[in-house]
C-alpha cells in the first residue's frame, strides 16, 4: 500500500467515525433540501391540470420520476466545504493542518465521502417512500445505475473542487460563502433543479451544454427516469472529466496563491 | 410600554453600529439576497415559460409574482429581525449567559426577541416590496384589498415569529437547535408558490400543520380581492393562538431552566 493510500484510509476511517456521530443532523440536512420536492409537486399539479395530462411529453408520473431522481442525485452532490474553509481560515484552525505532510483538501474530501455512506441508507428509505407516494417509475436497466454512479462521482468531485476554490477566497474576503450561494443558484438552474433542461428557452440550453452543471445533476436524473440514453451518459462523463481537470488546476492555483497571503498576515 | 419602545430604540442603535463595523459583509448580504430572489423567480419563470401555460394553481403570472414578493419580504423579515435573535437563544442556554437575560427587570421574551438585528439583509425586504409593487401595478388593487392584505400580512409575521420562537425555545431542553431553522427553511421554501399549486394533501399540510399558506398565499389573495371570509378570519386567529401558545411554551421552558453550571 502506498503511503498516500494509507493516509487516505486513516483519514477515511476517522471521518467515518465522526460522521456517524452526526447521523441525526444528517437526517435534518437531508430533509431541509426540499427544493426538488417542492418543484416536483408544483410540476405534477401543472401536468395534471394541462390538457392531455402532459407538458412537453412529461406526465405527472414522469415529473415525479425526474424530480425524485434530482433529489436523490442532489443529495449525493451536497458539498459544504466552503463553510469549513471559511471558518478555518478566519479562526486560524487551518494552521496546524498545514504542518501535516498531506494537503488538507484530502481530509475534507474523505469527510464528504464518509458522510455519503452514512446518508445513503437514509436516502434509499426516504426516496423509496416518496417514490411510492408520488407514483414515480425508475429505469429497470442496471447499466443505467452504473453510469449514474460514475457521473455522480465525477460530478461530486467537480463540485467539490469549485466549492473548495470558492471557499479559499476566504483568504481575501469575508463574504466567500455568499459567492458560493450565487454559484449554487447557477448550478441549480442549469443543472435542472427547477425543471428538466429541455423546458428552458433554447438559448439557455445552448449555454448550459458548455457548463458542467447539466451533466452532474440533470443527466443522471434523466437516466434514472428513463429519459436519457447511455450514449449521452458517455458524453457527459467526458465533459465532466474535462471540467475536473480545469477545476483541479484552479483549486491548486488558488491554494498556492492564497497560502502565501495567509502567511503574509502572520496568522 | 414607553419603556419597551425606548429599549427597542437603544437595542437597534447598538446592533446597527456593531454591524456597520463589518462593511465588507455588505457585499455578501447582497449576493445572498440575489441568490434568494433568483431561486424564487426562476422557479416561477420556467413554469410560466411553457407554451400554453397561463396559470399555476389558478394564479396568473403577476399574481404568482405577488406571492414571490411576499415570500421575499418574509425572508427579509426573518433574516433581519427573527433569525439573529433566535439563533442566540441556544448559545445563551449552552454558555449560561441566559442567566443574565432572565435577571434583567424586563420581560425575557421581549429581550431575546429584540436585542439583535441583521440590518445588512434589508435588501431582501426592499426586493420583496419592489416585487409586490411591480406585480400589483399589473393587477386591479382596491383600497380595501390593501388594508385586508396588511392585516393578513401582520398576522403572517406573528405566525412566522411564533414558529421560530417555539422551535428556538426547544433549546432549553435540547441545547442544539441551529438545525431547527434549517428544517423550517426547508418547509418554508414551499411558500414561493401559491398554495393552490400543490396537490390537495400537501395543501392541507401547508395550511393546517405548518401554516405556510397564511404567510405568503393569503396576503396575496387579500391584495387582489380573492380572499374568502373564512380565511380572512382564520389568519389572525391562527396568529393569536400561536402567539399565546408560544408564549406559554416559552414560560414553561424558562421555568425549567437550571443554568449551565448547576
Amino acid at each position: 500500500m502506498t503511503p498516500f493510500l494509507r493516509k487516505f484510509r486513516v483519514l477515511f476511517s476517522t471521518q467515518f467515525a465522526l460522521m456517524t456521530e452526526y447521523r441525526a443532523e444528517i437526517v435534518i440536512w437531508m430533509l431541509s433540501g426540499t427544493l426538488s420536492l417542492v418543484m416536483m409537486l408544483v410540476w405534477m399539479g401543472q401536468a395534471a391540470a394541462a390538457p392531455g395530462g402532459q407538458i412537453r411529453g412529461f406526465s405527472a408520473s414522469d415529473f415525479a420520476s425526474y424530480f425524485l431522481a434530482t433529489w436523490f442525485v442532489g443529495q449525493l452532490l451536497v458539498v459544504w466545504v466552503a463553510w469549513e474553509l471559511d471558518f478555518e481560515v478566519r479562526q486560524g484552525t487551518l494552521s496546524p493542518k498545514l504542518l501535516r505532510p498531506l494537503d488538507p483538501m484530502w481530509g475534507h474530501y474523505t469527510g464528504h465521502l464518509a458522510e455519503r455512506i452514512v446518508r445513503f441508507p437514509l436516502m434509499l428509505a426516504l426516496g423509496g417512500l416518496f417514490a411510492w407516494l408520488a407514483g414515480a417509475r425508475f429505469s429497470p436497466d442496471w447499466r443505467v445505475y452504473a453510469a449514474v454512479l460514475v457521473l455522480v462521482i465525477l460530478g461530486f468531485t467537480v463540485r467539490f473542487l469549485w466549492e473548495y476554490s470558492l471557499g479559499l477566497l476566504a483568504f481575501w474576503t469575508e463574504s466567500s460563502t455568499s459567492f458560493q450561494e450565487v454559484v449554487w443558484l447557477v448550478y441549480a438552474a442549469l443543472g435542472g433543479l427547477f425543471a428538466p433542461l429541455a423546458f428552458y428557452p433554447q438559448w439557455v440550453q445552448d449555454i448550459a451544454v458548455w457548463t458542467p452543471f447539466p451533466y452532474m445533476l440533470g443527466l443522471p436524473a434523466n437516466l434514472i427516469a428513463g429519459k436519457a440514453t447511455l450514449e449521452q451518459a458517455g458524453q457527459g462523463m467526458l465533459v465532466l472529466l474535462g471540467w475536473l481537470a480545469v477545476f483541479a488546476l484552479l483549486r491548486l492555483w488558488v491554494w498556492r496563491v492564497g497560502l502565501r497571503k495567509y502567511g503574509a498576515v502572520g496568522a | 410600554m414607553t419603556r419597551y419602545l425606548r429599549l427597542i430604540r437603544i437595542f437597534t442603535g447598538a446592533t446597527i453600529s456593531a454591524q456597520l463595523e463589518y462593511r465588507a459583509n455588505f457585499l455578501g448580504a447582497i449576493l445572498a439576497s440575489l441568490g434568494e430572489v433568483g431561486v424564487a423567480l426562476l422557479g416561477i419563470a420556467v413554469l410560466f415559460g411553457q407554451p400554453g401555460t397561463v396559470s399555476v394553481g389558478g394564479y396568473s403570472f403577476y399574481q404568482a409574482l405577488l406571492v414571490v414578493g411576499f415570500f421575499m419580504l418574509t425572508e427579509g423579515f426573518i433574516s433581519v429581525f427573527v433569525q439573529p435573535n433566535m439563533s442566540k437563544i441556544s448559545e445563551a442556554v449552552r454558555t449560561g449567559s441566559m442567566d443574565f437575560t432572565l435577571l434583567k427587570p424586563i420581560d425575557a421574551q421581549f429581550n431575546v426577541s429584540t436585542r439583535n438585528l441583521n440590518v445588512l439583509r434589508v435588501t431582501d425586504i426592499l426586493i420583496g416590496l419592489g416585487l409586490i409593487f411591480y406585480a400589483a401595478s399589473f393587477l386591479t388593487v382596491t383600497l380595501g384589498g390593501v388594508l385586508a392584505a396588511a392585516v393578513m400580512y401582520l398576522s403572517a409575521l406573528v405566525i412566522v415569529y411564533c414558529i421560530w420562537l417555539a422551535l428556538s425555545t426547544t433549546a432549553f431542553w435540547f441545547v442544539k437547535t441551529q438545525n431547527m431553522s434549517e428544517l423550517f427553511n426547508g418547509v418554508f421554501g414551499a411558500g414561493r408558490f401559491p398554495v393552490t399549486a400543490f396537490p390537495v394533501p400537501v395543501r392541507a399540510f401547508l395550511t393546517f400543520v405548518v401554516p405556510i399558506a397564511f404567510i405568503t398565499t393569503v396576503p396575496a389573495q387579500a391584495l387582489t380581492g380573492g380572499l374568502s371570509p373564512v380565511l380572512a378570519l382564520a389568519s389572525p386567529l391562527v396568529a393569536a393562538v400561536l402567539f399565546v401558545g408560544s408564549r406559554l411554551f416559552w414560560k414553561k421552558a424558562v421555568g425549567s431552566y437550571t443554568s449551565a453550571s448547576s
